[in-house]
């Protein structure tokens, strides 16, 4: 694995970004947003109703903005590319599946921390809510779960993107958002009918949100809910990969790799 | 013996139940040009994606330097460019930053340097600062020219290139490639519907049609295959004693004037019919003799007239 390579698909992404209205748009500005509009939802629900749902909403927002950013940031990422018709010059030159990937991981990372950091700053400042009240170690491993699950996300959507198109394209910016209600990302696990409960518990994500509601009243790390999360994580990642290798492999050989663009 | 860059034996590529490819075989030697040639769906483009990894066969070995393409792709990529008039940059990026990421997957030392001496030599130094998508296609095409030699390659493969270059950049274009071949014994594989383009440059020319070779020969040796030769006579005399003389030799003909006459005929017999009809009493006053070039053996090929 060649780190100039990775380096070289990282300064193509920041290149982009800084050149995209609508990066800008879709990631910033929808975060910024939000947490506006769920910072003001939050302060009307905690004078009118328990507190403690109000942060929950809040809260469950800040974090679900991880994997959305982090999912966002992979699949459109690939998109900008085939949009331009230059995926493919790219895989001409000896970058690898594995670096591209792992440049595309880092670009996320990178993008999540730096919208994390000011959605948390608007949060304490306006809202008078502070993220770090849940624990720093809580909030790290919070925050790299939902990385992780947001790569995986990302790398399953861009295997389909890779093996169908630009015609699910649109799967980039919506398909991400069925795990908001799943991962009862906003409100208790026991919400949700009973039956999908279970099926939430399947995502990491779910265990990362239950462990954070309860560490706003007791920042005690709940390695369970970590363990578990992190190992979920670890098969869904290795999935993902796996995915995303066989995806590319049909494109290649269906010669729908070659022919795509935007 | 020449050392082969290139070797592509026994492609087989199949869509579904169409066949694409059909076993084609052939090889790039160093500092060769090869021409690969053919009417729209012969299987070009699809040889050309084999042979850069984007699409896969189905049987047959791609070898590049001796080495196995599918077991060495990165070394292998890392020799090798590629450049279409149908593959484009990023188009959201400046032209220095989209050469600058290419500088860097190819792992090439100082690529500032290496950058402003390339869009020197193309008279492009004024485009890096504009995005990609802003560009005329000809300064597209340029553009990508300069990706496809950032890592000094030893084979370029070159997918209609000129084809939205204006007649000069055209032209500079493939001097430079005639000087790359000449001081770097740089090889090329080189598609494009310009036949003059392709007798100019190709060392050797490779016809596919339906996805099997049909011809692979030097340009000259293509143009000797095909024996038949248009005559187009001028004379004074009658026109009925040249008419009766050429249908008694079973000739195809046409008259353009009832001085000027068009026939279609073979190579060898040219002289033979200017003799006779000068012995009918028909004054020859003058001759034009009409060669094969590239583009009737390409029309034979995309009209199924080709026998080689």
């Amino acid at each position: 694995m060649s780190v100039k390579r990775i380096q070289a698909v990282i300064l193509q992404e920041l290149f982009i970004t800084k050149r995209s209205l609508e990066v800008i748009m879709d990631l910033f500005f929808f975060s910024i947003m939000s947490v506006f509009v769920f910072g003001l939802v939050s302060s009307f629900l905690s004078k009118t109703m328990v507190a403690q749902s109000a942060y929950y909403l809040f809260l469950g927002m800040i974090l679900w903005e991880v994997v959305r950013v982090t999912q966002y940031s992979i699949s459109v990422g690939a998109l900008w590319n085939v949009w331009s018709r230059n995926l493919s010059n790219m895989f001409i030159t000896p970058l690898t599946l594995q670096e591209y990937l792992v440049a595309q991981m880092i670009s996320g990372f990178v993008k999540a921390f730096v919208i994390f950091i000011i959605i948390s700053v608007i949060a304490a400042a306006v809202f008078n809510f502070n993220v770090l009240s849940i624990g720093i170690l809580n909030l790290a491993l919070h925050f790299l779960n939902l990385t992780v699950f947001g790569w995986s996300i990302g790398i399953i959507i861009l295997g389909f993107i890779f093996r169908f198109g630009t015609r699910i394209q649109a799967l980039a910016w919506g398909l991400v958002f069925i795990f908001q209600p799943l991962t009862a990302a906003f409100f208790p696990l026991d919400i949700l009918p009973s039956a999908l409960q279970q099926f939430a518990s399947l995502f990491p994500a779910t265990h990362v949100f239950e462990a954070a509601r309860a560490n706003l009243t007791n920042p005690a790390v709940r390695w369970g809910e970590a363990g578990i999360a992190l190992l979920e994580n670890a098969a869904y990642l290795i999935f993902s990969l796996w995915f995303f290798g066989m995806m590319f492999r049909k494109s290649r050989e269906s010669g729908q790799f070659a022919k795509m663009e935007g | 013996m020449e050392e082969l860059i290139l070797q592509a034996d026994h492609l087989v590529k199949n869509f579904g139940s169409f066949r694409v490819l059909d076993g084609i075989s052939f090889s790039v030697p160093k500092g060769k040009i090869i021409g690969l040639l053919g009417p729209n769906g012969a299987g070009k483009t699809t040889t050309i994606n084999i042979l850069v990894g984007v699409t896969l066969q189905d049987g047959g070995t791609v070898k590049y330097f001796g080495k196995d393409f599918a077991k060495h792709r990165e070394s292998c990529l890392q020799r090798i460019n590629f450049t279409s008039s149908f593959n484009t940059l990023q188009g959201r990026i400046s032209v220095a930053e989209n050469l600058l990421v290419f500088a860097r997957l190819y792992g090439v030392r100082n690529p500032q340097k290496k950058i402003l001496e390339l869009v020197r030599h193309f008279e492009i130094e004024d485009l890096l600062p504009h995005r990609f998508w802003d560009l005329s296609s000809g300064q597209k095409t340029r553009v990508n020219l300069v990706k496809s030699l950032i890592n000094d390659p030893e084979i370029i493969l070159m997918d209609e290139p000129t084809a939205s270059l204006d007649p000069d950049i055209a032209d500079k274009t493939l001097s430079l490639i005639e000087q790359l071949k000449k001081k770097r014994g740089l090889s090329l594989l080189y598609t494009s519907h310009n036949m003059q383009e392709i007798t100019r440059i190709c060392d050797e020319v490779i016809f596919l049609d339906a996805g099997k070779i049909v011809a692979h020969d030097t340009p000259l040796g293509l143009t000797k295959q095909v024996r038949v030769a248009q005559l187009q006579l001028a004379f004074e005399g009658s026109r009925e004693t040249v008419e009766r003389y050429l249908l008694s030799e079973n000739q195809k003909f046409s008259f353009l004037h009832d001085y000027l006459v068009l026939i279609d005929t073979e190579e060898k017999l040219v002289p033979k019919i200017i003799s006779q009809i000068s012995e009918q009493g028909v004054e020859v006053t003058d001759i034009d003799i009409k060669k094969p070039t590239l583009e009737d053996i390409f029309l034979q090929i995309a009209r199924g007239n080709y026998v080689s």
